[in-house]
């Protein structure tokens, strides 16, 4: 196997200068968080041991961590089985019917470089009531369907979506980028012999772009996914988690303990509730698409 | 690398200087007032030189400040005191660490976790500095600030919200009081006169929203805001401050009916229609802004708001009043305020140049008074200023918070000043949700004192 018989402290030396900056940046903070997690702690002071005291506090005596968890999921359930889909569903859209699909896939790809802050600024006059310039709500009154306006970013009920919305519209380009691409690995021979066995079109798309096309989609999933989990800039931009913690996700609950409220212990514990939650979820989609892909191959 | 080159460089004049000196032949004896002498820098030119001591040391001192805005009349003040001293002390340079509120408090804190906090930083009084003082962070100012006799151009008291065991930790740059500001031309054409009594304001506010003009603005993304004016109501139905500290000291509770009544007025007002639609997602910019550009007829704030309202379009031709926030229920004086001690200097414990630290804050603040009333922003700083402030040019509107604040007789500090971070944030967000919400009062009260108990 030796081909090029390069020694393995070669291969560690090289190695090396990366793995020490993945370690330095990633390991080493999830470590000192997993132990200020078990501290009572305002970020500044003393701090005390007190064990595993915030993890019972955040599943037993928490108002906002189970809805800010919910939040989350829901987030990246609509990003995994909206999003995603749709964006595929536009990748091959695209490379069937478009000559030069560059332009496009670059128009698509324009909101995910803007920065969250202009987004969320962008979206905020958007969703705005009507009296105060709010694009959605003076269309609906000027159809008529004044009974459809809401004051969209404060109504507990609904600013949740208004966010979940504004950011499958974000990074819809970003999955879109990543699939198309993916589509264009395949080799047209496939589809030549296909088409001489009877197989064109949906039918096409069906038998040899989706399991071909399975490891990018996986990834797209996992990214939307972690993406979602992680989501953060948005809701603080626009909504600031509020009204009174309705749009609170996991990440902003997280930062308003350690920041706000100055129990930076008990923010750790969150964080690291959701290191957890990603880990397992990656293992899942994973197993999922082990399966998957075993299936088509 | 510029730095260490720079240090280089200094070093090396400094070598220069001290050699031409030696050929001189030790002409000048005069001996500068300045203890850190002032041979060294670069700047100096050797011929000119007195100085018999040896060369002082080069220094830096970091400020860290919330004036971040250039177009601010703060930020231009403050530039001109640090570069007088620096001219006057060339062997001192401060360097600016300039951010804007949020991002300062976030800042300081993880300078703080880790033990990195700047030479003059920023706090807030009372409750909310409490842990940077229980950490030890802070040099204690007591024997600086009686230097130059800086103490005493501080208002009387003022100082007390930022000494913590006999010792003073900061040295703030305002105190304002809570105002309702109005616009004269929007109450006119509603055909309302400022209200006297929570009751008139409530009937006021429904005239106004009748007649299709916006009643009051708030920017409650910013959850303080509507606390401060929450906290105006409840130091009436409370019939006088203290509420919060009869809690802390066990007296009282947050279920108490002083607190639940203070809850049904707030409803009251947001039923009443008084708030723009959709006022959780303003800011506290977006939505004093509103008022500013004339959209709405009244706007409660502390009056640090006044030197942007001043200036803004909405006071031409004095159009803009201010009045004192009304009884609530019959009970309370409308003398008493929200009082609002401003955010304040401190110096960390462990700055390498402490007292160089210390020496340059208290020309600072010396100076401050002076240079803010020049500004046109010396309505509401912390300490005394002399000077003609109608002859100076400010506006009426500014002369009549000028006046308010002679009539204070005592009064309340905003919730976060006062009680602990995480009881506040429940308290923050239970105000919150007033707006978006029908709530019983009674429930919301419930949930703060289990909060108040758990995190006590």
């Amino acid at each position: 196997m030796n081909v090029l018989k390069v020694s393995r402290w070669t291969i560690a030396a090289f190695i090396l200068p990366c793995l020490i900056v993945y370690v330095g940046l990633v390991f080493v903070p999830i470590l000192v968080s997993l132990y200020s997690g078990l501290l009572d702690w305002n970020g500044i002071g003393k701090s005390t041991f007190i064990g595993i005291d915030n993890y019972v506090k955040i599943f037993t005596n928490d108002s906002v961590f189970w809805p800010a968890l919910r939040r989350t999921f829901t987030l990246a359930g609509f990003s995994m089985l909206v999003q995603v889909p749709i964006a595929l569903l536009v990748a091959i859209l695209i490379t069937r019917f478009v000559r030069r699909p560059n332009f496009l896939v670059s128009s698509y790809f324009l909101p995910v470089i803007l920065s969250v802050a202009i987004i969320g600024q962008l979206w905020k006059t958007i969703y705005n009531p009507a009296s105060m310039g709010g694009m959605i709500n003076q269309i609906l009154t000027s159809v008529g369907l004044e009974s459809w306006t809401h004051s969209w970013l404060t109504e507990p009920k609904i600013a949740i979506y208004a966010i979940i919305l504004v950011s499958l519209w974000q990074y819809l380009g970003y999955h879109i980028l990543i699939q198309f691409t993916g589509i264009q690995n395949i080799p047209g021979e496939i589809y030549e012999a296909a088409k001489i066995d009877g197989a064109d079109g949906f039918k096409a798309d069906r038998y040899i772009t989706l399991p071909m096309v399975l490891p990018i989609l996986k990834i797209s999933i996992v990214l939307s996914f972690i993406g979602s989990l992680q989501s953060f800039d948005l809701i603080m931009v626009m909504t600031g988690g509020g009204p009174a913690h309705a749009t609170e996700v996991l990440a902003s609950h997280m930062y308003n303990m350690s920041f706000i409220t100055m129990e930076y212990g008990y923010g750790s514990s969150i964080a690291n509730v959701l290191i957890v939650v990603c880990l397992i979820a990656t293992v899942l989609i994973n197993l999922l698409f082990t399966r998957l892909e075993k299936r088509y191959t | 690398m510029t730095k260490r080159k720079m240090k280089w460089f200094g070093m090396t004049m400094t070598g220069l200087l001290a050699l031409s000196l030696s050929a001189c032949g030790g002409g000048g004896t005069t001996a500068t007032n300045n203890a850190s002498g002032d041979a060294g820098g670069t700047k100096t030119e050797p011929t000119k030189t007195e100085a018999s001591e040896p060369a002082a040391k080069d220094i830096t001192i970091t400020f860290q400040n919330i004036y971040p805005d250039a177009s601010d009349p703060k930020n231009q003040m403050m530039k001109k005191i640090v570069d007088q001293y620096q001219s006057e002390n060339p062997n001192v340079t401060i360097e600016l660490d300039s951010l804007n509120t949020d991002q300062q408090k976030l800042k300081l804190k993880t300078q703080a976790a880790s033990k990195e906090v700047p030479d003059i930083t920023v706090v807030n009084p009372a409750a909310q500095m409490q842990p940077f003082v229980d950490a030890d962070l802070f040099a204690p100012l007591n024997d600086m600030v009686e230097e130059n006799g800086l103490k005493d151009t501080f208002q009387s008291g003022i100082l007390d919200y930022y000494t913590f065991d006999n010792n003073l930790y900061a040295l703030p740059d305002g105190n304002n009081i809570g105002v309702v500001y109005y616009n004269k031309k929007l109450m006119a054409e509603g055909g309302v006169e400022v209200p006297k009594t929570f009751e008139e304001m409530i009937e006021a506010i429904k005239t106004l929203k009748s007649k299709g003009i916006q009643p009051m603005v708030i920017g409650e993304k910013d959850s303080w805001t509507g606390s401060f004016l929450f906290m105006n109501i409840l130091l009436r139905t409370n019939g006088g401050p203290g509420f919060l500290q009869d809690v802390l000291d066990g007296k009282k509770t947050f279920e108490d009916p002083a607190y639940v009544e203070a809850i049904s007025a707030f409803q009251q007002l947001v039923d009443a229609g008084a708030f723009q639609d959709g006022a959780t997602s303003f800011d506290y910019n977006a939505g004093e802004n509103l008022f500013k550009t004339g959209t709405a007829a009244m706007y409660y704030m502390g009056s640090w708001a006044t030197g942007g309202i001043e200036t803004a379009e909405v006071s031409k031709d004095g159009n803009v009043g201010v009045f004192q926030f009304p009884t609530v229920g019959g009970k309370g004086n409308p003398d008493e305020f929200m009082l609002a001690p401003g955010s304040a200097f401190a110096i960390s414990k462990d700055s390498e140049n402490l007292d160089e630290t210390k020496k340059f804050l208290n020309y600072f603040m010396q100076n401050f008074p002076k240079e803010a009333f020049e500004a046109k922003g010396a309505v509401g700083i912390a300490q005394n200023v002399e000077g003609d402030f109608k002859a100076a040019g400010y506006s009426d509107m500014a002369m009549n918070v000028l006046d308010l604040f002679k009539k204070v007789k005592g009064g309340d500090l905003a919730f976060d000043n006062t009680i602990n971070p995480a009881t506040t944030q429940v308290h923050l967000s239970g105000t919150q949700s007033l707006f978006v919400e029908k709530k019983d009062p009674a429930a919301v009260a419930k949930e703060l004192q289990a909060a108040y108990e758990e995190n006590k």
